[in-house]
């Protein structure tokens, strides 16, 4: 075990991007992760008004976007791309769901979540302007980690909450 | 041929967080395999030890342990154990007997249970058997082990990554990580207030955890309540504190926030009994590193 603790002056600090932004991995990546060996075939939706009540009747959770993304799977079951709104950013996810609508797995696409609030903070970010020289270091490439107090991932399983109840209504029944 | 260089990283929403882990160095299949029962382990310590998920180790205890002994899984009982580990070390300033103080504060919802606990009940009345596997209460109480139990799976996961010799790994979960591997990785800490730089931990095989209340706070009877409680008063931790503790485990790094938080600089002791470091930040008293002496 070793660890240096340090304090960096924001003025000798070039942050690139304020923002922790980590690609996980593609739709079709998932895809091959979830199902191997299955091939996708595109049912896209566009849901009613009426599916988008119905959902947010049964799941409690709002309903942002009425376009769904789903594949039927080769090999049985369901494939659903779709995203949930973070703390400020969106956050795409991969839903693959059984033949059966069980949910078999879940993968967080990318995280574009900020480092807290203090990036969104007019002032903090203002100790940046102009301030490009130094060591860039990008919170993404440099700073591979943040700790902090823990943020839930709420908006994560009511995302899920939300599709499950999007199966039972517009696509199990279809 | 090996791509030295390959690195894959996955999240998933375990523990209510965000749980990502990432791996180098090994063929991209191997690594899938590796994270994918990494994952496994996470999801095993979610399903047992959740305060809220009916079926969990920690719900059947909430409903049946001052009645009758309940068996546990081996993983339950071994964060059972440490939390008293803990505990002890700490004269009780760490306590899962805490549970009815968060409910009460509205961070946790009451569990389904026959009984009200006894505010008198503290961690000494969760009786460990010596087979492993079987607890009882010597007292009506509710247990949460959610200040410990994030770091013990980040330790399963990393555990279960290093049998496949991967040659760095990271197991984060929500920010409490370990890193496992020669290379030095650069850790942000996020402190409740804007500051005038940026706190970094730069670490090599190491487990951090941070703790601060600010994220999760709620008004009870008129004050703010973070979900952190100093056991021995039963009084809620002030939400601006924030502390950040380097161990071995994360386990430990994870236990070991709460009584840094609620104690300061008379945690040193305990930090030096499991060979761990903190760094806290008080909005009055600025940064103190603890123990002093440990450079």
């Amino acid at each position: 075990m070793r660890a240096q603790f340090v304090l960096v002056p924001f003025a000798t600090l070039g942050i690139v991007a304020p923002a922790h932004a980590v690609v996980y991995m593609s739709v079709a990546q998932a895809q091959a992760m979830m199902f191997p060996g299955a091939t996708f075939a595109p049912e896209f939706k566009t849901l009613t008004k009426q599916q988008v009540s119905a959902i947010e009747k049964a799941s409690s959770v709002d309903v942002h976007n009425n376009d769904l993304k789903v594949w039927r799977v080769s090999t049985g079951g369901w494939f659903i791309a779709d995203q949930v709104v973070g703390k400020h950013e969106y956050i795409p996810l991969a839903l693959g769901l059984d033949a059966q609508g069980a949910v078999k797995a879940v993968e967080i696409l990318e995280y574009r979540e900020a480092y807290g609030d203090q990036v969104r903070n007019p002032a903090w970010r203002s100790q940046f302007t102009g301030k490009k020289h130094g060591a860039a270091l990008t919170l993404t490439k440099d700073i591979q980690n943040i700790s902090g107090a823990t943020l839930s991932s709420r908006h994560i399983t009511d995302g899920i909450k939300r599709l499950l109840a999007t199966y039972a209504i517009a696509i199990a029944q279809d | 041929m090996l791509s030295p260089s390959l690195r894959i990283e996955r999240a998933r929403p375990l523990l209510g967080t965000t749980v990502s882990i990432r791996v180098e160095g090994l063929a991209e299949a191997q690594a899938h395999r590796a994270i994918d029962e990494a994952f496994c382990e996470v999801a095993l310590v979610h399903g047992l030890m959740s305060f809220q998920e009916r079926d969990s180790d920690i719900s059947r205890l909430n409903r049946d342990a001052c009645f009758q002994t309940v068996e546990v899984h081996p993983a339950t009982f071994e964060v059972l154990h440490w939390a008293r580990r803990i505990a002890e070390a700490s004269d009780g300033v760490f306590d899962i007997t805490i549970g009815p103080k968060l409910v009460e504060w509205g961070h946790l919802p009451a569990p389904q249970s026959r009984y009200a606990p006894d505010p008198e009940a503290s961690w000494r009345d969760v009786e460990l058997g010596d087979d492993y596997s079987s607890v009882r209460f010597r007292r009506p109480l509710w247990i949460d082990v959610s200040g410990l139990a994030k770091g013990y799976a980040v330790d399963r996961a990393i555990e279960r990554i290093q049998q496949f010799c991967a040659r760095q790994a990271c197991v984060n979960a929500g920010g409490d990580l370990r890193v496992l591997g020669p290379d030095e990785e650069r850790v942000a800490l996020e402190l409740p207030m804007p500051q005038d730089a940026l706190p970094m931990l730069t670490i090599q095989s190491a487990a951090v955890a941070s703790s601060s209340g600010h994220v999760q706070e709620r008004i009870h009877d008129g004050t703010i309540r973070g979900p952190h409680v100093d056991a021995r008063r039963g009084a809620p931790i002030p939400t601006s504190r924030f502390a950040c503790v380097v161990a071995e485990e994360c386990l430990i790094a994870d236990a070991l926030t709460k009584p840094v938080l609620a104690l300061g600089a008379e945690s040193e002791g305990l930090l030096r009994a499991f060979g761990a470091l903190a760094h806290c930040h008080d909005p009055t008293l600025g940064w103190r590193h603890l123990p002093k002496d440990a450079a």
